[in-house]
């Protein structure tokens, strides 16, 4: 079974549809990330889910069961909200408990749950607490116990982490992924950012404009990007051929050469996207199926590797390598060079994707 | 820059002086042992005495008190309610009731008291202490309104989402998170209604009827009858203490309302 299933949701604001049809089937246990520019409807599709927003047509499943028309109050989620959303006038016990006392617990029991998940997010002892008396990182984490206390079937989370500086958002990751691990429960999480999403999910679904363009696991959406879009949302730097594809060859004007795919159906039209770091490049190059010669335009260190620029005829490659090549070699601008790669470690986008 | 800081601390000292000297000289002359308001022979209580035995003095005390408090809790009521839809809810005729909210802020007095008036004489409603409360009430709403409104407009609404995804309902949602995040505010805007309510003479003695009087109005008539005498200072003295007090409760409210 499913934890959420989403069919044919569709949202809109006066004219603009903020959500366009989207379908999707969340696993029981994933934890499942929401990602894409601001304004392409994820937060609206957490809402959704939530219930806060409705939709206007399309159906919501939690576990199998239409929820559609049931109010948010009772349909068992969590959720963590973008500015936290604590209850000012209570401490953090208060805060944590009010989900619990709505579903009238008995008080001893909500003294031990309270506790027991103040544990969970590292807070043990700090019932008494303000929340004003709380950094950031501990209010993230009130935000989370308050949450999860009530064993919820799905927990929402809509960029719980937006507010944090740099250093505490990557421990809150990885603690985030830890704590869902731990407790067990499907996590859906909306985010702009993609190194949020690239670390902590199992899968993303990557929305524009209202459409989901693709779903899968980081490791696909990133090497085998189905769009354009895609290919260049995600990740640091792609190489995107645009050209048309006949028996396993693809033609491009840019460069004087054919190039080697592995994609079976002819096209008239596709991208072929090459990630930066999967580019060799040397003097000498052998048993790549597709080698370019090409002339170093710039050279840029970035610490873990080096950014190289290529110049191909009319074109630019950006190649990835790592950092401990320097060691051995590195080039130098306005070097000759050869960049190659293998045919099956291109990714096609096909041409619904362009 | 000296002479500017010079300059400017006698000018507040004027404006000090300017704004309190007569209370002073009320409140000094409320312990004066003679009955002369040109000079001051010796301490005493005995004006105290005098108001704090008279009868009349404690029946209008009263008056004043439960008036107040019946007039800060229909303000409140009604006030929290209108502030509620012209910061949640949009509809027609929304701006016009947003402007319409200042106009009793705005007028004057006398001209509220007037039309209360003519308005009680039209609808033949007799005089008493409903016309009182009903003429405070329609006025201090506006007070309450403005206050609420200032508060409600930087309220972050997720708290309630945030309450509804953990199990509330609307009421639950209701009186568990909104109306606490909102307390300090409706505190400093039912210390003001009351305020307003305690002070008010215009209206009160435009819509008051035969018998029913508040501590305003047996000073205004007193002093209208025998002129200022020690007995009126004393009893002013005890009005303004009163006023005094609730404008500290008030601002202590404030305090803590930006603090949230």
């Amino acid at each position: 079974m499913y934890s959420v299933e989403l069919d044919n949701i569709v949202k809109r604001f006066g004219n603009v549809a903020a959500v366009d049809n989207v379908s999707l089937k969340i696993r029981e246990n994933e934890f499942f990330s929401l990602l894409g520019p601001s304004g392409c409807g994820k937060t609206t599709t957490l809402r959704i889910i939530a219930g806060l927003e409705e939709p206007d047509s399309g159906v919501v499943r939690l576990h199998g069961q239409d929820v559609t028309d049931v109010p948010t109050h009772k349909r068992n989620i969590g959720m963590v909200f973008q500015h936290l959303a604590l209850f000012p006038h209570m401490n953090v016990f208060e805060n944590v408990a009010f989900g619990l006392k709505m579903r009238k617990v008995p008080k001893n029991e909500i003294k031990d749950r309270v506790k027991a998940i103040l544990e969970v997010v590292d807070l043990s002892g700090m019932e008494a607490r303000r929340i004003n008396q709380l950094s950031g990182g501990q209010q993230q984490r009130v935000a989370l116990a308050r949450a999860l206390v009530t064993e919820p079937s799905v927990l929402l989370l809509d960029e719980p982490l937006g507010a944090l500086d740099l250093k505490i958002r990557q421990h809150m990751m990885v603690e985030l992924k830890n704590i869902q691990r731990r407790v067990g429960t499907t996590f859906i999480y909306v985010t702009h950012d993609q190194t949020e999403a690239m670390t902590m999910s199992d899968r993303i679904a990557i929305m524009k404009d209202g459409r989901l363009q693709q779903v899968g696991t980081p490791t696909e959406v990133y090497f085998k990007p189905m769009s354009a879009f895609v290919a260049s949302f995600i990740g640091e730097a792609i190489n995107l051929i645009r050209g048309r594809i006949q028996d396993g060859i693809l033609t491009t004007q840019d460069l004087g050469q054919p190039i080697l795919v592995n994609h079976g159906e002819n096209s008239s039209e596709a991208y072929l996207a090459v990630r930066p770091e999967i580019i060799s490049i040397d003097n000498e190059l052998e048993g790549l199926d597709n080698i370019l010669d090409g002339i170093v335009r710039d050279v840029i260190f970035k610490g873990s590797y080096i950014e190289y620029r290529v110049e191909v005829g009319p074109r630019v490659f950006v190649v990835h390598q790592h950092s401990r090549a320097l060691m051995q070699r590195n080039f130098t601008v306005g070097e000759r060079v050869k960049i190659g790669w293998r045919r099956n470690e291109g990714a096609i986008i096909p041409s619904s994707g362009v | 820059m000296k002479k500017t800081n010079l300059f400017l601390m006698i000018f507040t000292v004027f404006v000090f002086i300017f704004l309190y000297a007569p209370m002073v000289i009320m409140v000094i002359f409320s312990f004066n042992e003679a009955k002369s308001l040109g000079v001051f022979t010796a301490f005493s209580l005995k004006w105290y005495e005098k108001i704090f035995t008279n009868t009349e003095v404690w029946v209008a005390l009263y008056n004043s008190v439960w008036v107040g408090a019946v007039v800060t809790a229909v303000s409140i009521v009604l006030g929290m309610m209108m502030a509620l839809a012209v910061t949640r809810f949009s509809f027609v005729g929304k701006p016009i009731l947003d402007a319409l909210i200042l106009i009793p802020i705005i007028i004057p007095e006398i001209t509220e008291a007037l039309s209360l008036l003519v308005m009680y004489v039209f609808l033949n409603i007799p005089l008493g202490p409903l016309t009182v409360i009903i003429g405070h009430a329609a006025f201090d709403v506006a007070f309450v309104t403005v206050v609420l409104r200032a508060r409600m407009a930087g309220y972050d609404r997720t708290v309630e989402e945030a309450a509804r995804t953990l199990g509330a309902n609307e009421l639950q949602t209701f009186f568990r998170i909104t109306l606490p995040v909102m307390y300090p505010a409706i505190l400093a805007a039912g210390l003001l209604a009351f305020t307003l309510s305690f002070d008010d003479l215009i209206k009160t003695l435009f819509t008051t009827g035969p018998g029913f009087k508040t501590l305003p109005l047996i000073v205004w008539s007193s002093a209208a009858r025998g002129g200022v005498s020690p007995d009126l200072n004393a009893l002013s003295t005890f009005a303004i203490s009163i006023s005094l007090l609730f404008a500290v409760f008030r601002i202590r409210a404030e305090k803590k309302m930006r603090g949230v």
